[in-house]
């Protein structure tokens, strides 16, 4: 069952207020994804269903095996789902080709990894111009200055992943995962390789693009603590969600 | 920025990239010397025949344009013949012994007195014309080459000769002998590998083909001024076979280590790929980024190739002075997209194959 909530806001130019429905960025509908080992399919999703809503931040929890990673992989368009469907802003990946997710997740999906995943050959500025480059609309200067400004990058820009620390890299790696205004930040344990203090800092920097710019954001954790920061936490066990999943 | 991004990368191995880059170089350089070799011994040769300044050469039916390697001689009465025929005002005949022992040359036995009607005798630097019957001539490169002097003992096909004289380059060969010496030496008597012609006036040089083909059917006659033109790697069969070989072996080698390199380079990339993918990269995009990579990487190798080109030359010279070797901007551009075509087909497999990568293994490959 999906969730819709339902907000009333002023209409300009009406004096009646106005109903508006708010739609779910990212609705996944009883999706499995089926591994094959041989002849032997391993089910790693059975059934999810799972929605979230614009500007939520969304934390997922569970042991290891259980399927977070895969269902990350599922709305973020690397993987394709085995059954069922997956909205992206209205758009069904399920049914849509390599290219079509490719692009899909060109303009709308930003990822974080837990093992920050920069390329090594370029500096932090390159990390994240790339990214901008591949989005298609060419270096915007202005939004590379608010984004590296907000994650404190400023000094950073020229060093290349090798020289920097594992709590700057993972800044590299949220800046490039935002560059480009992404509808939805997808985040692999991004604290996953990181120290107590790290961590804190990276956690605050998700909070407040979640507050300040309304990104949404779904994050895989294994850390309790690191849910506090999220609006919703979200439980899965055995390729499903077992807790904080759509109301019924 | 992909441009950064495929030069970055290209320097993020450097010993990786160096060695593609010298593979390339090989490869050029390869391509380029051994043509120039070639096609410089050719023109060297034309050149010299050319110089010689008769109007037409007469050859043996089965003999070869390229005469230095020529072995089919013919009776030297035949000479005689010629020289009957109407606008004809000299022959002379010549034999040629090519020779490997002490390095590679031919041996030019000429008849000293219908050779000087024909060419207008040699500029001599230093001595005198051949008198007796051991005497030689070595022009001046020959002289520098082998360190020959004036009055030295030069020993060829078993034979110790005098040199006499050292002549201006440029006019036939390097080493001239007596013919009669030289048709007894080798086992030739009263034959000869070429008739060199000289007609009353030049213009007359057609009919005096026409006459000599007539009075010998089959046998190659050809307008000297032309033997620079027909005087190409295509005319001799088996040196276009050689330098097919050359080229292709070139090729290989180019083609092989780029495939190599590139293959590795994915391998080593996986995760950026997956990275590059999980941004919205599509397959085009990473193909691209490979090929430009690869091209930067042949680029740098071509103009490598090409210097290191001009410095085997020199090499070559300074070791062998009285070798040519012709570097042609034909040649070379030739060569350059031969290593690049090459190199595009090496990494075109490893390119498709990182386009195809599954993004979520490339991103949890370690």
């Amino acid at each position: 069952m999906a969730i819709t909530v339902t907000i009333r806001t002023n209409s300009t130019g009406n004096a009646e207020p106005e109903l508006k429905t708010l739609e779910p960025i990212l609705k996944v509908e009883n999706v499995w994804k089926l591994y094959h080992a041989g002849k032997v399919e391993v089910p790693a999703l059975r059934g999810v269903n799972f929605e979230v809503l614009p500007g939520e931040s969304v934390a997922v929890m569970g042991p290891s095996g259980c399927g977070k990673s895969s269902l990350l992989y599922v709305i973020g368009g690397l993987a394709k789902a085995s059954r069922g469907k997956v909205l992206v802003d209205g758009n069904d990946l399920v049914a849509m080709s390599d290219a079509e997710r490719t692009k899909l997740r060109r303009h709308k999906i930003g990822f974080v990894f837990q093992r920050f995943n920069l390329l090594p050959a370029l500096s932090a500025k390159g990390n994240i111009a790339i990214a901008q480059y591949i989005h298609g609309d060419g270096f915007d200067p202005h939004r590379f200055e608010v984004v590296t400004k907000m994650l404190g990058l400023d000094g950073r820009l020229e060093h290349r992943p090798s020289e920097m620390s594992g709590g700057e890299q993972q800044r590299v790696a949220i800046a490039r995962a935002i560059i480009n205004e992404p509808k939805i930040l997808l985040a692999d344990e991004p604290t996953g390789n990181l120290d107590t203090k790290n961590s804190e800092i990276v956690l605050e920097m998700l909070r407040r693009l979640n507050k300040d710019l309304g990104q949404t954001i779904v994050m895989i954790t294994h850390n309790p603590e690191a849910t506090t920061y999220f609006d919703r936490v979200v439980h899965m066990r055995d390729g499903v969600i077992v807790d904080g999943g759509p109301a019924d | 920025m992909m441009g950064q991004f495929v030069f970055r990368n290209l320097f993020h191995r450097p010993l990786r990239t160096l060695i593609g880059v010298v593979a390339i170089a090989v490869e050029v350089t390869l391509v380029i010397v051994v043509v120039g070799l070639t096609s410089g011994m050719l023109q060297e040769t034309a050149k010299r025949i050319e110089g010689i300044g008769a109007d037409i050469m007469v050859q043996a039916p089965s003999a070869q344009i390229f005469i230095v390697m020529s072995g089919s001689p013919m009776p030297v009465k035949i000479g005689e013949k010629i020289h009957d025929l109407k606008y004809v005002q000299y022959v002379s005949p010549a034999f040629l012994q090519f020779n490997t022992s002490g390095g590679v040359e031919t041996i030019w036995g000429i008849d000293p007195a219908s050779f000087r009607d024909v060419s207008n005798g040699f500029v001599f630097h230093e001595g005198h014309d051949l008198q007796g019957p051991d005497d030689m001539l070595v022009d001046d490169w020959q002289a520098r080459a082998k360190h020959v002097k004036l009055g030295d003992t030069y020993t060829l096909l078993n034979h110790d000769w005098k040199v006499v004289g050292i002549v201006e380059h440029g006019k036939a060969g390097r080493i001239f002998v007596p013919i009669t010496t030289l048709q007894e030496l080798v086992g030739g008597r009263d034959k000869a590998t070429i008739f060199l012609v000289r007609c009353t006036r030049p213009e007359h040089t057609p009919d005096v083909i026409g006459e000599i083909k007539e009075l010998l059917p089959n046998y190659p006659v050809r307008p000297v001024k032309e033997f620079m033109t027909l005087m190409t790697s295509t005319n001799i069969p088996a040196l276009q076979t050689f330098i097919n070989s050359m080229i292709a072996l070139a090729v290989s080698i180019g083609l092989l280590v780029i495939f190599l390199s590139m293959y590795t380079t994915v391998l080593e990339r996986t995760r950026d790929i997956g990275v590059l993918k999980s941004l919205g990269a599509s397959k085009f995009m990473i193909i691209r980024a490979l090929l430009a990579e690869t091209t930067l990487l042949c680029l740098l190798g071509i103009f490598t190739g090409i210097g290191l080109s001009y410095v085997v030359r020199a090499g070559f010279l300074k070791l062998f002075p009285t070798l040519s070797i012709l570097i042609t901007a034909g040649w070379v551009l030739r060569a350059a997209l031969i290593a690049i075509v090459g190199a595009l087909i090496g990494a075109s497999y490893p390119a498709w194959q990182a386009s195809r990568k599954d993004a979520v293994e490339a991103l949890s490959y370690d």
